[in-house]
């Protein structure tokens, strides 16, 4: 199990990479449901608007 | 030859139902896919020769690279699309599209300086493969500047749409600096004719986390998308019945 960590001494760089890309893989999904859960709801308020308007 | 499954992808209901139903079908692949890369590219795969485990950073880079490359492209053409046919929804893929590729041009460089240190003893370089990729970035992020000064979302499209096209000149000297101008950067050793130069128990878990990034890509392109498609639908009738679910 050390071995695989040590990385045959490419630790300091093999780890980072692979922790800054999946990093950015989740924070792709998590961006990509916040955008639509606003989207939604700023929808949401505009027919709340004009069904108070009619 | 029928054209209505064209016409139908310009139809906002249409595509938000579509993209809705969709994802799941690109997320779950892309999640098996990439799991079994990791596991070929961390475990299965001996060491490199002359990079040792070092070479392990190739499943992560080249997999990033690639996305910033296609990623644009996509953009580029759904720009274009949009601008010549006036399809409102080549917008949508093309607004989509930007934030992912960004992020991943981000990946794709800070991973490249990570592989670059221990094997070429630097971390940057003024390099043509280097630098053209460091001008993806700004252009990304020029045209998420752009999108995000303009109040006005027909103008914005338009404005970005142009640029998009525009810089869609940069993605081939990005892929042939390599060939063309002596680079730190190794030529391709995946994306060229015939026979790959990579043993196959290294080149099989690279081919699946290519194969996966792409697959996720489309399935976080599909999410934003919905977002984009409902944010430029003002009064449509269809909108109230998507919100229900």
């Amino acid at each position: 199990m050390s071995r695989f960590l040590d990385m045959g001494g490419y630790a300091a760089y093999v780890w980072p990479s692979y922790a800054v890309t999946f990093t950015v893989v989740f924070l792709n999904i998590f961006w990509a449901r916040r955008a639509l859960a606003r989207s939604r709801a700023e929808a949401r308020r505009r027919l709340a608007m004009r069904a108070e308007q009619a | 030859m029928t054209w209505t499954w064209f016409h139908r992808l310009g139809s906002p209901p249409y595509v938000y139902a579509l993209a809705a139903r969709l994802t799941p079908w690109f997320a779950w692949p892309a999640a098996l896919l990439i799991a079994g890369g990791l596991a070929g590219g961390l475990v299965l795969a001996p060491p490199d020769y002359q990079q040792g485990d070092g070479f392990r950073i190739v499943y992560v880079h080249a997999p990033s690279a690639w996305m910033s490359l296609m990623v644009y492209m996509t953009m580029a053409i759904a720009a274009a699309v949009a601008l010549i046919w006036r399809i409102k929804v080549g917008h949508a893929v093309a607004a989509a599209c930007a934030p992912i590729g960004a992020s991943f041009t981000f990946v794709a460089l800070v991973t490249g300086a990570l592989y670059g240190a221990p094997m070429w003893g630097t971390y940057w370089e003024w390099d043509p493969r280097l630098t053209s990729e460091l001008i993806l970035l700004f252009l990304y992020l020029g045209y998420m500047g752009l999108r995000a000064g303009l109040e006005d979302t027909q103008r914005a499209d338009r404005a970005s749409a142009l640029l998009a096209v525009a810089g869609s000149v940069n993605v081939p000297i990005i892929h042939y600096s390599v060939t063309w101008w002596n680079s730190l950067h190794q030529a391709p050793t995946v994306m060229q004719f015939g026979k790959p130069k990579m043993a196959l128990a290294m080149l099989v878990p690279l081919l699946m986390m290519l194969a996966g990034f792409t697959l996720y890509f489309v399935a976080v392109l599909l999410v934003r998308l919905r977002g984009e498609v409902l944010s430029r639908e003002r009064a449509a009738s269809w909108i109230p019945e998507v919100l229900k679910t």
